[in-house]
């Protein structure tokens, strides 16, 4: 009875330990990260960016280890600088680059997160900060907040189903701040309209994307040709 | 019905006899092609400057400086230039020849005086056709041919709108019918100066006025002018840009185009009522 009181208290002391190791939920997470050599699927891509009015669009995106990235689809698109796609896992995966820290734990989407705080190690880096919320259980990425110094900072959203154990996502919803796009009325050649308001032109605003995957066909190893292809 | 007809193709040859008709066709083959080469050359430099306020949170993909948008800058551009091109030919097509005289030969013809106005005003009308069409080939698909077939990100104070590459043939098409509405505006009210005026050129010249001045008075916003802007027929003449927003916003595009008809309506109406009692002392 002693022995198994011992043995439970051991494999819980191992998980608690787990838990809050952000290198060990990071290590479990890049397992996941590198089976992953190449990815195509069909992107549907609907948007909600202040100032700008655009319908949703659909494509087909393809990825390469570490960090080739394309979408391709006839059109004008709107991405964030910071593309979660192509940054996520190569962030993740250059341990050498940054310092985690556990700074809590919250639940997302009924999942128990540990919110992993990525710090860089270097200045020369654009990162500022990079916060993961990270199942514990089974590791996977179900948000982030990245703050870099160039492009302030950006907010994902991941819901997974049948491609979770390659960590591979089937929606992100990007949410960022940004201003309200406004075209003078002299360049928009808008004569007879009325000036804008100017009051709130510093306001941020939210704006979100939203990117829903399906179709994955993961390592297929695809030729490089497909990111030079023309639409 | 044929002594009109007859009347017309006459109209017809007189303005394709005179040369200042083809002055319109070179203005706007010129206009376009200077802007598609200067485009060419610099269009990136100066798209840079509209996507600037973005560029450091979003990445636009996709090819912006295509057919669509450069055929949407020329437009746009054009908006006071278009109805001159037109007056300078309507513009003196009864006054013109009440000043030489020879209107006293047509009048002795056994058309009414109602049927020489509204043919006068039809071969006005089909010149005003013939100068959009130009406009068309050069615009959007001398356009296209260079720049390529895109998305078109339109520019509008309220911001940017990007209509899909297949959903806009249709709005071009809207787009050049109420262009062709707004300057038949203007091409009637050509005729009904025309009418008045006993001058060739004074008819010209004060449509040219006209719009001048009722298109400062769109471009300030001024409480006082905000009252007379909806009365202005200029003020609907560029409500073709509407159909490049989203939503469409049909309630102000029917109307704009009700009250453009209602101008033509009027101003032809008042060119006849004036012509049949106009007496001809030249």
């Amino acid at each position: 009875m002693k022995k198994i009181f011992l043995l439970m208290l051991s494999l819980f002391s191992l998980q608690a330990f787990a838990i809050d190791d952000p290198s060990a939920l990071i290590r479990e997470l890049n397992k996941k990260f590198s089976q992953v050599n190449d990815y195509t699927a069909h992107i549907r891509m609907t948007f909600d960016i202040p100032g700008v009015k655009m319908n949703a669009m659909n494509g087909k995106v393809f990825f390469k280890r570490p960090d080739r990235f394309r979408i391709r689809t006839k059109g004008i698109f709107f991405l964030p600088k910071q593309n979660p796609l192509q940054n996520m896992s190569a962030m993740l995966l250059d341990t050498s680059s940054y310092t985690s820290i556990i700074s809590g734990y919250e639940v997302v989407k009924g999942k128990k997160c540990a919110i992993v705080n990525i710090i860089p190690l270097k200045n020369s880096i654009d990162l500022v900060l990079g916060k993961f919320w990270i199942d514990v259980a089974h590791p996977l990425v179900m948000k982030t907040q990245i703050t870099t110094k160039n492009n302030g900072s950006i907010e994902t959203e991941n819901v997974y189903a049948a491609n979770s154990t390659y960590t591979l996502p089937d929606q992100i919803i990007i949410k960022l701040e940004t201003k309200k796009i406004k075209i003078s009325k002299m360049m928009a050649a808008d004569l007879n309209k009325k000036s804008n308001d100017t009051s709130n032109d510093n306001k941020l605003e939210t704006g979100t994307i939203v990117l829903s995957f399906s179709d994955y066909k993961i390592n297929t190893k695809f030729a490089d040709s497909e990111f030079d292809k023309a639409n | 019905m044929n002594e009109f007809f007859a009347i017309v193709k006459n109209e017809l040859i007189k303005t394709i006899r005179r040369p200042r008709s083809y002055i319109g066709f070179g203005v706007i083959a010129f206009i376009c092609l200077m802007l598609q080469g200067a485009f060419y050359q610099d269009g990136k430099e100066l798209l840079s400057t509209v996507t600037a306020q973005f560029d450091n949170i979003f990445n636009v993909q996709g090819n912006i400086l295509n057919g669509n948008l450069i055929c949407y800058i020329v437009l746009q551009t054009l908006i006071v230039q278009m109805p001159m091109l037109v007056a300078f030919v309507t513009g003196d097509q009864v006054s013109g020849e009440t000043s030489t005289g020879s209107i006293r030969f047509l009048l002795t013809t056994p058309a009414s005086r109602t049927n020489i106005v509204v043919a006068k005003w039809l071969s006005g009308l089909v010149y005003t056709l013939l100068l959009l069409l130009v406009l068309g080939i050069f615009a959007l698909f001398v356009s296209r041919a260079i720049f390529g077939v895109g998305d078109l990100m339109a520019m509008n104070s309220e911001g940017l709108t990007i209509i899909r590459a297949d959903d806009i043939n249709w709005r071009w098409g809207y787009a050049f019918l109420i262009a062709f509405l707004s300057l038949s505006v203007v091409a009637s009210l050509s005729t009904l100066l025309s009418c008045i005026m006993d001058n060739s050129i004074t008819p010209i010249v004060t449509v040219m006025a006209i719009i001048i001045i009722f298109t400062i008075i769109g471009m300030f916003d001024m409480k006082s002018f905000d009252v007379i802007k909806p009365f202005l027929f200029t003020t609907h003449m560029i409500s073709w840009r509407s159909l490049f927003e989203d939503p469409l916003p049909v309630d102000n595009i029917v109307a704009s185009c009700a009250i453009l008809f209602l101008h033509v309506v009027i101003f032809l109406g008042a060119a006849i009522f004036y012509f049949k009692r106009k007496d001809i002392t030249n």
